[in-house]
C-alpha cells in the first residue's frame, strides 16, 4: 500500500469512527438532498432544462479556446486586467505581485474551491498580506485554526457555545454579546464589517464568467461576496478556465438549476454579476459612486487543459453544485476530508486525479459504490460513474490497486468464464457460509473481504441458486431463454 | 511572462481539444430561449412573487399609487429607527419629489462618492457605516424565486442595497418576470448596463451555526420590496 493510500484508509477509519461528524453529516446530506427534490418539483421543465444546460456546457468546453478568447476581449474592453496563470504557483505569484505592487497588507475574501486548490491565504500570508475569510463559518474555521468539516457546512462540528467561547477569547466579545445565535451573528456582522471598510483587497473566486461581455457570476446567501467585490479599491477574481458560459441568456439556464442544485434554493439570496471595474466619469455624464476601480481576473490553468485531452474532459462540464456530494452514500458516511485535497465527494473522486494525477489519488475512483446516484442528481448530467470506472481501469492498467485484488481480478475471470466450474464453486461456498452464519448472517469475511464485515454484516447466500430456481419453476418449453 | 503563459495554455487547450473525449458536445449551440411574452401585470405574477419573497422574510408592500411612496418608505425607516438614508438619485426610483417628501418627514439623504484614493476612500466609507436604510429601484423581479434585480450604474449606487441594516426597493409591477432564464434571454444588455447587476432573493442569510437560519449575517437583515401600479 503506497502511503497516500494508506492516509487514505486512516482518514476513512478515523471518519467513521466520529460519531459528532456521523450525525452532522446526517443532518446536512440528508437536508440538502430533500431540498434539492422539493426545489426542482416547482420548475415544470426540469428535465429539458438539464439537457439544455448540458448542451451549452458541452459545446462550451469543445470551444473553450474561442470562448476564452472571446471572454478576454470583452472583459479588457471593460477595463479589466486579465491574467494567465498555466498553475498553481504562477497563479499565486500573480496575486501576491498585485497586493505587493498597490501596498495592501489587509485583504478580504469570499470562499472560493479554487483559491483553496492553489494554497493562495498561504501564499498571502507568507508575502506579509493579512487574508480574512469572510463567510461566517470560514470566518470561524479561520479564528479556530480548524479545518471546514463540510464544503457548504464548514461549522457544523461546532455548537453555538463553542463559537462562542472562541469569540470571547480571540475577539475579546463580552458573554450578552455572544449570548445566542443572532447575537453571534450580529457580533461576527460588527467584526467583519471593519475589515471590509479597511480591506486594500477582496478576494473571490467565480462561479460563471459570461464570454460576449466579460461578466463574472458569484453566488452567495450571506452577501460577502457583494462586499468582497464592491468596498476595497482592487478586485481580484480567480476562475478555473473552464468556468464559462457564452451568453447571459446561457447563464440564466444554469442559474435556474445551480442553486436548486446546491440548497434547493429558487436562486440564493445574491446572484452577483460583475462586469468590469467601476466605471468613471465621462464627458456623457457622472461615473458609479461605488464599486473597485481595479478589477484582475487571473484564469488558472493548473491541470484542466490537460485533463481536457482525454477521456475525462467531460468532468469539465460541472458547475460545482455540490448536489453529488449530499447525494452519495459513500459521502454520507465519510465527509469531505477522507477524500483528501480541496473537492470531496464524486466529482472530486475525479477532479482531484485529474487535475493532480492517479498517483497520489488512486484510491480515490474506488470509493463509490457506483450506484449512480450522483449522475441522476447533476445538473449537467455528466456520467460521473462512466468517469470513476475509466480512472479504475487506468489504475488496474498502471498495476496501481492492492496486490490481492490485482490477482484476484484474473481469477475471478477465469472461473465466472467456465460455467460448471462457476456453478459447482459458486454451491460449495453457499453451503460453507450457510454452515458459519448465524440467523442468516454472516459476521465475519475470510481474507481481505473482511473490510466489508467490519463495518456491516453479509447475509448468508439462499439455499438454491437463481438458475436452479430458475429451471424449478419456467415452463418446460416455449419459456424464454 | 503573460504573453508566454497565455500562449502555453491556448496551445495546451488546443491540443486538448484534438483528443477530448466530449459527450453531447457536437451539432450546433442551443439557443437558450426565455418566453417570448413581455413580462406581466397579471395578478398572478404578483402573487407568485409575493408569496416566494415573504417565504424568504422579505415584506411586500403594495402601493395603490405612486404618491403613497414617501409614507411607506417613511414608516418603514422609522421601524428601523433611521435617520439617514444612502440612496439611488431620485431620477432612478420612479417617484418624483420623494427626497423633500422624506426631509420634511424628518429623514436625510446620506450622499457619497468613495474617492479614488485608497486612505480617503477608507474613510470615506467608515464614514457611511451607521446609515439606518437603503433606498432603491428595481429593474426587474423573479416570480418562482422571489427576487428583484438591480443594476447599478452612475446615480444607482451598490451600497444602498448593502451596506445599512435594512433594505427598501421600489419595484414597478409591470416588470415580474417567471424566471431567471426569462429575464436573461429577453433583455441581456442588462448584464452591461453598469459594473453590477444583482439579483436579491431575500435578506443575507446564514445557517452556519448549528444550522440555524439566521438573517443579516453581512449584507441587510430586512428586506422591503415597495410594488407600485
Ligand atoms: S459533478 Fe457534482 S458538483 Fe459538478 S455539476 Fe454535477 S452534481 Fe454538481
Amino acid at each position: 500500500m503506497t502511503e497516500a493510500s494508506a492516509r487514505f484508509h486512516r482518514s476513512v477509519a478515523e471518519a467513521l469512527a466520529d460519531p459528532h461528524l456521523r450525525q452532522a453529516l446526517d443532518r446536512t446530506t440528508g437536508r440538502l438532498a430533500g431540498g434539492l427534490a422539493k426545489a426542482f418539483a416547482t420548475i415544470p421543465d426540469a428535465g429539458a432544462l438539464r439537457d439544455t444546460a448540458r448542451r451549452i456546457r458541452a459545446h462550451t468546453i469543445a470551444h473553450l479556446d474561442q470562448h476564452l478568447d472571446q471572454f478576454e476581449r470583452a472583459a479588457t474592453a471593460r477595463g479589466c486586467h486579465v491574467h494567465w496563470a498555466p498553475t498553481a504557483a504562477d497563479a499565486t505569484r500573480l496575486v501576491v505581485d498585485i497586493a505587493r505592487a498597490r501596498g495592501v497588507s489587509l485583504a478580504v475574501k469570499s470562499k472560493s474551491m479554487v483559491t483553496e486548490e492553489i494554497e493562495l491565504n498561504a501564499a498571502l500570508g507568507a508575502a506579509g498580506v493579512r487574508v480574512v475569510e469572510s463567510d461566517l463559518g470560514e470566518f470561524v474555521v479561520q479564528l479556530a485554526d480548524d479545518r471546514p468539516s463540510h464544503i457548504i457546512a464548514p461549522i457544523v462540528h461546532m455548537s453555538r457555545d463553542d463559537v462562542a467561547r472562541l469569540f470571547e477569547d480571540k475577539l475579546g466579545a463580552r458573554p450578552d454579546e455572544v449570548a445566542d445565535i443572532p447575537a453571534i451573528t450580529a457580533f461576527a456582522r460588527r467584526t467583519l464589517r471593519q475589515e471590509f471598510l479597511q480591506a486594500g483587497m477582496g478576494i473571490s473566486g467565480v462561479n460563471l464568467a459570461v464570454a460576449d461581455t466579460g461578466s463574472l457570476c458569484l453566488v452567495t446567501n450571506e452577501g460577502n461576496g457583494r462586499l468582497t467585490t464592491t468596498l476595497p479599491r482592487v478586485h481580484v477574481a480567480v476562475m478555473g478556465l473552464e468556468r464559462i458560459v457564452p451568453t447571459a441568456a446561457d447563464l440564466g439556464v444554469v442559474l435556474q438549476l445551480l442553486a436548486r442544485s446546491a440548497t434547493g434554493q429558487a436562486l440564493s439570496v445574491y446572484t452577483n454579476i460583475i462586469t468590469g471595474p467601476r466605471r468613471p466619469a465621462t464627458s456623457d455624464g457622472p461615473g458609479e459612486p461605488d464599486g473597485p476601480d481595479e478589477l484582475h481576473i487571473v484564469v488558472v490553468d493548473n491541470g484542466r487543459s490537460r485533463l481536457l485531452g482525454g477521456e475525462l474532459a467531460e468532468i469539465l462540464y460541472c458547475v460545482r453544485c455540490g448536489a453529488c456530494l449530499n447525494i452519495c452514500p459513500v459521502y454520507h458516511h465519510i465527509g469531505g476530508h477522507a477524500y483528501g485535497g480541496v473537492y470531496p465527494g464524486p466529482v472530486g473522486s475525479v477532479v482531484s486525479p485529474g487535475l493532480m494525477g492517479l498517483d497520489e489519488w488512486s484510491e480515490l475512483p474506488h470509493a463509490s459504490s457506483l450506484c449512480g446516484a450522483c449522475r441522476d442528481v447533476c445538473p449537467v448530467r455528466i456520467d460521473l460513474p462512466r468517469l470513476l470506472l475509466n480512472l479504475r481501469a487506468q489504475t488496474v492498467a498502471a498495476r496501481m490497486g492492492p496486490a490481492w485484488l490485482r490477482i484476484a481480478m484474473p481469477l475471478y475471470a477465469a472461473i465466472a468464464t467456465r460455467p460448471v466450474l462457476y456453478r459447482w464453486l459458486g454451491s460449495l461456498a453457499a453451503r460453507l457460509s450457510r454452515m458459519m452464519g448465524h440467523d442468516g448472517w454472516l459476521d465475519r469475511l475470510p481474507g481481505p473481504l473482511s473490510a466489508w464485515t467490519t463495518e456491516r454484516d453479509f447475509p448468508v447466500p439462499a439455499p438454491r441458486s437463481f438458475v436452479q430456481e430458475h429451471h424449478a419453476h419456467a415452463p418446460r418449453a416455449g419459456g424464454c431463454e | 511572462m503573460s504573453a508566454a503563459a497565455r500562449a502555453q495554455i491556448f496551445d495546451s487547450i488546443r491540443r486538448g481539444l484534438v483528443r477530448a473525449v466530449l459527450p453531447d458536445a457536437a451539432g450546433s449551440r442551443p439557443t437558450p430561449e426565455g418566453r417570448s411574452s413581455p413580462p406581466s401585470a397579471s395578478a398572478d405574477a404578483l402573487e407568485a412573487f409575493t408569496r416566494a419573497l415573504t417565504a424568504l422574510t422579505g415584506r411586500v408592500h403594495r402601493a395603490a399609487a405612486v404618491d403613497m411612496v414617501p409614507d411607506l418608505v417613511a414608516a418603514i425607516a422609522h421601524e428601523h429607527g433611521a435617520r439617514g438614508f444612502l440612496a439611488w438619485d431620485e431620477s432612478h426610483l420612479g417617484v418624483p419629489g420623494l427626497f423633500a417628501a422624506l426631509a420634511s418627514r424628518g429623514l436625510e439623504r446620506v450622499d457619497y462618492d468613495l474617492p479614488f484614493d485608497a486612505a480617503s476612500r477608507e474613510a470615506h466609507a467608515l464614514a457611511l457605516a451607521g446609515v439606518g436604510v437603503g433606498l432603491t429601484g428595481a429593474d426587474a423581479a423573479i416570480a418562482d424565486a422571489g427576487a428583484i434585480v438591480l443594476a447599478h450604474g452612475p446615480g444607482r449606487g451598490r451600497l444602498a442595497s448593502l451596506l445599512p441594516p435594512a433594505h427598501i426597493a421600489v419595484l414597478s409591477a409591470r416588470q415580474i418576470w417567471p424566471t431567471m432564464p426569462d429575464l436573461l434571454a429577453a433583455r441581456p444588455g442588462l448584464l452591461d448596463a453598469g459594473s453590477n447587476l444583482v439579483a436579491i432573493a431575500g435578506p443575507s442569510r446564514t445557517a452556519d451555526i448549528e444550522m440555524t437560519l439566521t438573517h443579516g449575517v453581512h449584507g441587510p437583515k430586512y428586506l422591503h420590496v415597495i410594488v407600485v401600479p
